[in-house]
């Protein structure tokens, strides 16, 4: 179970640029639900994916992890409960390692690091498994250095990495947006291979209403820092993209009407 | 040339291949510029120059130099990681506060070192003397063993990590701060060493020894990166080594040259060029080659 309890994140505080950048958000997720966040550019959707990393920290309220208040720990201290994937194809992997490198760095995520080698027979063996399940013929090019790879190869490969071993949570922050509509879909339907087989909880921003209403169980639209609207089950089911619409029209509208009261 | 010029080339060589090593190891492994290497050196060279000449056993002396070398690069390491100083000023800076400290050590601006014990009195005694260089052999060799078996390691990946993608070793549990302060102390303790050795192969340990020490360095990690550009990371540990071996045999080529008329002081003008040469080959070699280039693109990019 991963709860956020009101939390308040203010960037640039005591400046005349201060903003809001969440407003008191509380939201659980429980073990096993694939939640995927919606709302505009400054709405509060990256920081809430952020708030979770650890790179971004609240100044008012807690983030919790299985009972265990996790919101004062650095990012590579959350490593263990938290595996993500970056909306740059490029961010999430090493382009000066090789292939195996870089899967051998992921399936250790959150361990301790000793003198032991990093590559042996068995990780190799388990990379290869691995990599062959994708189609692409990556798992006959482990010694290949990253950075030989397309974007979409690398993105594909980080998906991979990140599930490599076990997490209390999933961060995908808008990993399709940088990819051609192709391969996009590809790297969707393989998060949604994967996250089905192993029972994943997930939080996944995106910019496409389509995306968020197709995948996972429950959507979520932010909006000025805040949590505009929370659907799941019969009531998402019913939701098509001209109504998730509707509802981003009215909850910006009504804002309007609210600042427009104030003002009068 | 000599072979007495070839030997001492040798020599010279194999005990800067640990600087470079440790160069190598501040400047790509980790992406850290790291100036502190001309004044480890030095402190190198006067911790174990003044426990030597107190009587203090040679060994015992030289790995006091190589935790004093590590001590230094950890703490320029700390001084950007913590403080957030700019990683080439932390260099200057503690370099600039190694050469008062290095005063303090010795006492005085050099000790001479001859006739005191010192770790490669045993070899003198037993080898003829055009085998000397093999004391520097086995010491180098050992450590770039050391060195390779490191940075094939879950820890040595972890740092490699750390200097190409900071960001993706944070997300995979990685404190690229530690690493950088951990990585700085190794490249440092080498440099400790290397300077701790030369002052005993000198016979003395002077407070301005330092000076060139990182240009130094330098030139030998990317003379061995041009002759084997995007390796493994073994085959880079050798080729570094390589580099200064072959830094040090072109500057003998260049000094004993009697057409060149170069004599000893123009050793940094020299090296300037080399550098300067080094710098350019990679990308003279793209620019004669363009076309190999441009046909091995595809083959890299079939899928997406």
């Amino acid at each position: 179970m991963i709860e956020i309890d009101r939390v308040e994140v203010r960037f640039n505080q005591g400046l005349p640029t201060e903003r809001c950048a969440l407003d008191g958000v509380s939201l659980k997720i429980p073990a096993g639900q694939f939640v995927t966040v919606i709302g505009s550019n400054g709405a509060g959707k990256s920081t809430l994916l952020n708030l979770l990393a650890g790179d971004v920290m609240a100044d008012e309220g807690r983030v919790v992890i299985d009972g265990v208040d996790i919101g004062r720990r650095p990012a590579w201290a959350r490593a263990r409960e938290v595996a993500r994937v970056f909306q740059d194809p490029l961010a999430g992997t090493c382009e000066g390692l090789s292939i195996e490198e870089n899967l051998s760095l992921a399936a250790a995520r959150g361990q301790g690091r000793g003198l032991g080698r990093a590559l042996d027979g068995g990780l190799r063996r388990q990379f290869r498994d691995r990599l062959a399940g994708l189609g692409l013929g990556l798992e006959n090019r482990l010694g290949d250095r990253m950075g030989l790879l397309s974007g979409g190869q690398r993105q594909v490969v980080t998906l991979v990495m990140a599930t490599l071993r076990p997490m209390k949570i999933l961060l995908l922050d808008e990993h399709t947006a940088a990819l051609d509509p192709r391969t996009a879909a590809f790297v969707l339907e393989l998060t949604d291979r994967i996250v089905a087989e192993a029972g994943l909880t997930v939080l996944m921003v995106t910019h496409s209403m389509r995306q968020a209403l197709d995948h996972g169980g429950r959507t979520i639209m932010m909006h000025e820092g805040r949590i505009a609207l929370d659907v799941a089950g019969e009531r998402r089911a019913r939701l098509g993209v001209p109504d998730l619409l509707a509802m981003f029209e009215e909850v910006r509208g009504e804002t309007l009407a609210d600042d427009a009261l104030l003002l009068g | 040339m000599t072979v007495f010029a070839l030997l001492g080339a040798l020599e010279t060589g194999l005990l800067f291949g640990l600087v470079a090593l440790g160069v190598h190891l501040s400047f790509r492994v980790l992406n850290f510029p790291d100036l502190t290497v001309d004044g480890s050196f030095p402190l190198g060279a006067a911790v174990a120059g003044i426990m030597i000449a107190s009587g203090i056993d040679p060994w015992l002396a030289t790995g006091a130099a190589i935790m004093a070398g590590m001590i230094a690069g950890m703490l320029t390491a700390w001084l950007t990681v913590r403080l957030g100083i700019l990683h080439l000023l932390s260099g200057i800076l503690v370099m600039i506060a190694l050469f008062s400290i290095n005063l303090r050590i010795m006492g005085r601006p050099n000790i001479a070192l001859i006739g005191e014990t010192t770790v490669f009195t045993p070899f003198q005694g037993m080898a003829p003397s055009h085998l000397y260089p093999l004391a520097f052999l086995v010491t180098t060799g050992v450590v770039m063993l050391l060195l390779g078996h490191f940075l094939t390691s879950r820890l040595g990946l972890a740092m490699r990590a750390a200097g190409n993608n900071p960001r993706m070793a944070g997300a995979n549990g990685i404190d690229t701060g530690w690493m950088t302060i951990l990585g700085l102390g190794v490249s440092n303790g080498l440099v400790g060493l290397a300077g701790a050795l030369f002052a005993q192969s000198q016979g003395a340990a002077d407070v301005a020894m330092g000076i060139g020490t990182i240009v130094i360095g330098l030139a030998s990690v990317i003379i061995g990166e041009t002759l084997a550009p995007g390796r493994g990371v073994i085959f880079t540990v050798v080729a570094v080594v390589v580099g200064s071996i072959l830094y040090r045999l072109s500057i003998a080529v260049a000094l004993n040259a009697e057409f060149l008329g170069l004599q000893a002081q123009d050793l940094n003008l020299i090296t300037a060029v080399l550098v300067g040469v080094a710098l350019v080959l990679p990308r003279l070699r793209r620019r004669l080659a363009p076309r190999r280039g441009r046909a091995r693109t595809p083959v890299t990019r079939t899928v997406q």
